[in-house]
């Protein structure tokens, strides 16, 4: 593989992915950051009529982890927010950014005219993970201060580290996300095609595990879901971080990258 | 050939044996044919002063037995050809004849099935992104990244390269650019020069054009091509593909017909068309029929029309029992060659 290391600490490709993506970063910050104030904020009205809301669905929701202590405050953020809006919504939207990333250059065929420059096909490969990264830390890091201060405003009681090593430990889980998708952006040209199967793959792994918890006969399926390596309610309540789990993601990451690395190396750019 | 000069072949008009001849440009050389003992003047033609001098013998681009197919199409076949340092080498051919595969597979985005190639001595297979650095490119379907100012784009590519851009002035002199518009908002034109600039601005040694005038309107045309001339004076090497043929005649030094994947002809412009002899057509009072015989001619729009690399006296010797009612003897263009090229499938 053609990789010179001086070309990429120049990180050109890396600063102009930040910059074209950087409208799309303040949408999704400002939605998730209202998302979050709103749901955090409308809990002290909502946790009466928790218990009957459970109730009501206890079955169908049973393998959302934490979902029996939906009750207090921290289980509520874990459900509402994190397990769906975060885990979910997020990853899929992330998945789908991430796994156009290369197909929208081919599709359009900018790809020739970036490619006319000394810069070798590896480079863009990890030059391009590395520019989804800054904006996804903002997403990360303003919803969580956003978690924070109505946490404060409405006077309910959450521990901030464990909040502060919830968003850290999303770093892994998205990671493994946008190198996925990565991976699918070199293997379908098409942008939207590559966008839209990254995002059902998310939606998919998602439901494995929910189908591994609630099917003993099919637990092992929840191995291959992402979301398996991420616990949100352990860590949001106890601060306790999966570690083998974490260094699953990041192992994922890792592979997907190489991987999009060296398929997009022997690839053919055709016209 | 590199201490004789250039070498040329020519007919012996007596006995039509063919006598190598070596010299440099405007050197007049007396030949003598070993068959017959004719002996005679031939004047090397001088370049073309356009053409400039800088053309050596020095190869940048050489490629070897080039194969590219796609599934069970073959694309390229086994295609060899070098360009030289400080030319302008064209690379002719109808759409879909390989052109613009041979292109991409030089320039790295596309796998060779078979042979290989070199840029600057380097084979691309090892070295495409070094050898890049060096090479300016404008692609057949030009894409720019529209979202992007005509200014943000070029500073983009001019971090990408790592170097200073010695001609950007210059450039933006003879094609003037809105840099503060998206490029979404530009015009076809507009594009291409844009597709130009940015090929030429970091000085490259080598430009690779893909179809370079398509979307220029005439005028925009003739600026290219007085600036490719300019560029050529310059000592630049550049890779001129086009289905036009008249641009090739026009700018060319050399040029490879390319036909369904196989170059039928790889020749200096100038030597293609004097080795197809001239182009007579006549009018005559007559019967046409012996004319007709006698040079295989046929007839086009009234005139009996038939090529002759025949000295010229003889010919007209020989016409001369006829009534001649109008005469004209042209140069082949490059059209003409083109043509027989293509329907005849060679002209040996």
């Amino acid at each position: 593989m053609d990789l010179n290391l001086k070309d990429i600490i120049r990180f050109r490709i890396v600063y102009q992915t930040v910059i074209d993506y950087w409208k799309t970063t303040i949408i999704i910050t400002a939605l998730f950051g209202a998302m979050a104030a709103m749901y955090s904020s409308i809990f002290p009205s909502f946790k009466d009529t928790i218990p009957e809301v459970i109730e009501g669905f206890s079955d169908s929701m049973s393998w959302l982890p934490g979902i029996e202590e939906m009750g207090s405050y921290v289980g509520y953020l874990n459900v509402e927010l994190y397990q769906i809006f975060w885990m979910l919504i997020l990853g899929m939207i992330i998945g789908f950014i991430a796994a156009s990333i290369i197909s929208k250059e081919i599709e359009s065929k900018t790809i020739d005219i970036l490619m006319s420059n000394p810069v070798s096909r590896a480079q863009i490969i990890i030059e391009k993970f590395l520019g989804l990264i800054p904006g996804f830390l903002m997403i990360n890091f303003v919803t969580m201060f956003v978690i924070m201060g109505v946490s404060i405003g409405i006077g309910e009681e959450v521990n901030f580290y464990f909040v502060f090593l919830t968003h850290l430990a999303s770093i892994p889980y998205f990671l493994a996300i946008i190198s996925l998708g990565i991976l699918i952006s070199t293997l379908i040209d098409e942008k939207m095609k590559s966008s839209l199967i990254m995002m059902s793959l998310v939606f998919v792994l998602y439901i494995f595990q929910s189908i591994a918890q609630m099917i003993p006969d099919l637990e092992s399926l929840g191995y291959i879901s992402l979301t398996q390596y991420f616990n949100t309610f352990d860590i949001l309540k106890d601060g306790k971080i999966d570690a083998v789990g974490m260094m699953v993601l990041l192992l994922v990451s890792v592979a997907a990258l190489l991987l999009s690395m060296f398929y997009f190396e022997h690839k053919e750019i055709k016209v | 050939m590199q201490d004789q000069g250039h070498k040329k072949t020519v007919k012996c008009p007596e006995c039509g044996n063919l006598v190598e001849v070596h010299g440099n440009p405007g050197e007049k050389k007396l030949i003598t044919c070993d068959l017959c003992n004719l002996k005679g003047m031939y004047t090397f033609p001088e370049e073309v002063p356009t053409a400039g001098t800088y053309s050596t013998d020095e190869t940048v681009i050489k490629v070897k037995n080039l194969t590219k197919t796609y599934k069970d199409i073959v694309a390229v076949n086994n295609i060899s050809f070098s360009v030289k340092k400080g030319e302008i080498f064209g690379f002719l051919g109808p759409n879909g004849a390989g052109k613009t595969t041979t292109i991409r597979t030089l320039l790295g985005f596309l796998k060779p099935n078979r042979g290989e190639a070199y840029i600057f001595g380097k084979n691309i297979k090892d070295n495409i992104v070094e050898i890049r650095k060096n090479v300016g490119y404008i692609p057949g379907e030009l894409a720019l990244y529209e979202h992007m100012t005509g200014r943000q784009f070029l500073n983009y590519f001019n971090n990408l390269r790592n170097t200073h851009l010695p001609l950007l002035e210059e450039l933006l002199d003879i094609f003037e650019l809105p840099l503060d518009r998206k490029i979404k908002g530009y015009s076809k034109g507009m594009k291409q020069k844009m597709g130009i600039v940015q090929a030429f601005m970091d000085d490259p040694e080598i430009v690779i054009m893909d179809e370079p005038t398509s979307g220029l309107d005439p005028l925009l045309q003739q600026k290219f091509y007085d600036f490719l001339l300019n560029e050529k004076r310059k000592g630049r090497t550049m890779f001129f593909s086009s289905h036009i043929l008249s641009e090739v005649d026009k700018i060319c030094d050399r040029v490879a017909i390319i036909r369904q994947g196989d170059i039928v002809a790889l020749e200096n412009i100038e030597n293609l068309k004097k080795k197809r002899g001239k182009k007579i057509r006549i009018k005559i009072k007559e019967n046409p029929e012996p004319l007709l015989q006698m040079h295989n001619a046929k007839i086009m729009a009234g005139w009996i029309e038939f090529p002759s690399t025949e000295n010229i006296d003889k010919l007209i010797k020989s016409i001369s029992k006829f009534t001649i009612l109008d005469l004209q003897i042209k140069e082949f263009s490059l059209e003409d060659i083109f043509m027989r090229y293509y329907t005849t499938g060679g002209m040996q």
